[in-house]
């Protein structure tokens, strides 16, 4: 196990690697600089400013310089459109925001969606089944783009009760992490759903039965441990993508999160904040998966890594 | 496809022949979930192909007096901010989006197919690096990688001007004359085939060990003949079914990204661009949200039925 962690860890090198490159020579490979303005800037400044950001160095140098940075120093760069703030001044700022929109709305996706699986599973072809199963497709089925505007429409404009945009206070979280949340809270319901409704047809679950232990017993300790394992599966990938999600529901709300200023560097072509919110992202999703394998071991004892 | 193909039987009998896409589809059409959603992307469909003649309107031209009107008997669904006819501009949206999941998949498909076949059908040191670079291809954010193309497409690869020339030149006439979709479709297609690979791949790689492969090659059957007439027929349905599940994934790639303002080029009217144009009035004016917010939920809703139908009628274990 201890092995398995840190071969992966250790692939998690090239994967970065990788990744960086990539993206480094997609955004230099886009004609204009930082610095390019509709009216141009006088040579020399131009020259000098590109000296100050070492642009004017090879490309592998500035990739090299710029990884060295991060691996010796913690430090990503300067931003070049908010000349008062580094990259790190930048993230440790707007990552909160997008790490707390993402927390709450995977929050909501489990607690909400994990429960109303089990319990279609347990009254299964009734009306609660029914009713939750529609409920869970329209949620599938409603994008983030066209469901922030309806409920910014209901509950900010007509009702009143929360505020249409923006970012401060707790009431401020809800809409968004609402809208981030619902296609996952659908999915997680579907999904538990159909994993507890096959392992309830395992012969376990009828010795269970059989021994006259409590239903509830049965479908939480017998079922609902063995269906978990699907569930993890999803769940990881689910978090990072919620996480990357937010990107369209900050747009949508005005949240002053990463992913909004994502889209606003590339603009602006702000090389040092693409590159580290690439990165950061990249890294979410390796160790979201790293977590759902280990997990996979602790929830079902057949499965051992070497 | 073979596998599926009917075979009559030679003496004439009376209970009809139960293949697997027979008893599929008959179990498909008692599935009214995904009949309805069937019904609804037909008439989709047809509206998007014939939108010439079934839209009321121009999708680009509109009158300064209609900007912002409600609905009317001359236009049910209103206008938008530039005064154009919605209904007209939904129409035509349809066929950005179908067209947007359809070649989206396809593209997907293809790549994926012909990456997982060769890295399952070779195997040894070419599968294991094939295999690697689709792992450090999965760390990488979609929703960010599709960005950074679309930007890298639409800026270095379009060429401002009526004499485009080369290559580039070529790619950036077909985009313009698609209204942006091209790159739309490439973007999609890039980023969206690993996991295609990995299936395909799995599938290849335990067909490769059964015993009609061995036969296959102990009489001597050429490699290239082995694998396009045995392998890929066997591997080619599951991987036709994954990929037409991620279709609603893909339109909405694409409203995603005309959404940020990363998509279509403007007259083109697709749902994503109408709800980013219609979201900053919606406070007067909320039909411009209301009607492409209904239009895309209602297609990924049939989508998404008939999908689940389908993944259903095809699963060996129900025997309705």
């Amino acid at each position: 196990m201890f092995q398995f962690i840190l071969r992966r860890i250790l692939w998690t090198i090239p994967v970065i690697l990788v990744i960086s490159s990539v993206t480094f020579m997609l955004m230099h490979s886009v004609p204009g600089g930082p610095f390019t303005r509709e009216r141009a800037l006088p040579e020399a400044i131009q020259r000098n400013l590109e000296a100050k950001y070492h642009l004017d160095d090879p490309l592998w140098k500035q990739y090299v310089d710029w990884m060295g940075g991060i691996f010796l120093h913690f430090d990503f760069g300067p931003s070049y459109t908010s000349r008062s703030r580094t990259v790190n001044d930048i993230l440790a700022q707007q990552w909160p925001v997008t790490a707390t929109l993402g927390a709450v709305a995977f929050l909501i996706a489990i607690c909400i969606g994990i429960p109303l699986g089990i319990l279609s599973a347990v009254k299964q072809n009734t009306l609660i089944d029914y009713g939750s199963m529609v409920f869970a497709m329209l949620g599938v089925s409603i994008p983030a783009i066209a469901l922030g505007p309806f409920l910014i429409w209901i509950f900010a404009l007509k009702l009143g009760w929360f505020p249409v945009a923006t970012w401060g206070t707790p009431a401020h979280i809800v809409l968004p992490a609402v809208t981030l949340a619902t296609g996952y809270l659908s999915r997680f319901a579907r999904m538990t759903r159909a994993s507890m409704l096959q392992v309830t047809r395992e012969e376990y679950i009828l010795t269970a039965r059989a021994k006259g232990v409590r239903e509830t017993m049965v479908n939480l300790k017998h079922a609902f441990r063995n269906a978990l394992i699907p569930i993890t599966t999803i769940a990881g990938p689910a978090f990072a993508d919620i996480v990357t999600g937010s990107l369209v529901v900050e747009r949508i709300f005005g949240i002053p999160g990463i992913g909004k200023y994502y889209v606003q560097s590339i603009g602006n072509r702000d090389y040092p904040v693409i590159m580290a919110t690439t990165l950061i992202f990249a890294v979410l999703i390796i160790v979201m998966n790293l977590l759902v394998d280990i997990s996979y071991a602790l929830l079902d004892p057949r499965i051992r890594y070497s | 496809m073979p596998f599926l193909r009917k075979r009559e039987p030679r003496e004439p009998k009376k209970a009809k022949p139960r293949s697997l896409g027979r008893d599929a589809m008959r179990r498909l059409m008692k599935n009214r979930a995904a009949v309805a959603g069937g019904v609804i992307l037909l008439v989709l469909f047809f509206a998007a192909i014939f939108a010439d003649f079934v839209a009321p309107y121009s999708y680009t031209e509109g009158s300064v007096l209609d900007n912002y009107a409600g609905p009317s008997a001359a236009h049910p669904l209103g206008c938008d901010f530039m005064g154009r006819d919605m209904l007209s501009r939904l129409i035509y949206g349809a066929r950005i989006s179908l067209a947007a999941g359809l070649v989206g998949a396809f593209t997907a498909f293809i790549i994926g197919v012909t990456f997982g076949l060769i890295s399952g059908f070779f195997g040894g040191k070419t599968d294991n690096i094939m295999m690697r670079f689709v792992d450090i291809m999965y760390a990488f954010p979609t929703l960010l990688l599709i960005i950074l193309l679309m930007v890298f497409f639409k800026s270095s690869l379009s060429v401002s001007g009526v004499a485009a020339e080369g290559f580039r030149g070529t790619l950036s006439n077909i985009d313009r004359a698609m209204g942006g979709m091209f790159f739309i479709f490439l973007g999609i297609g890039i980023t969206s085939w690993l996991g295609e690979a990995r299936l395909v791949r799995g599938m290849t790689l335990s067909v490769r060990n059964t015993e009609y492969i061995e036969a296959a090659r102990a009489i001597g059957v050429p490699r290239r003949r082995i694998l396009f007439r045995h392998v890929l027929p066997n591997v080619l349905g599951p991987a036709i079914v994954a990929q037409a599940l991620q279709i609603p994934g893909f339109i909405l790639y694409e409203a995603f990204l005309s959404f940020i303002g990363l998509g279509v080029n403007p007259p083109t009217p697709s749902w994503g661009m109408m709800l980013s144009d219609g979201y900053i009035a919606m406070r007067s004016h909320f039909h411009l949200v209301l009607w492409p917010a209904l239009a895309i939920s209602i297609t990924l809703f049939a989508f998404n039925f008939l999908g689940d139908g389908i993944r259903d009628a095809f699963d060996p274990r129900q025997t309705r």
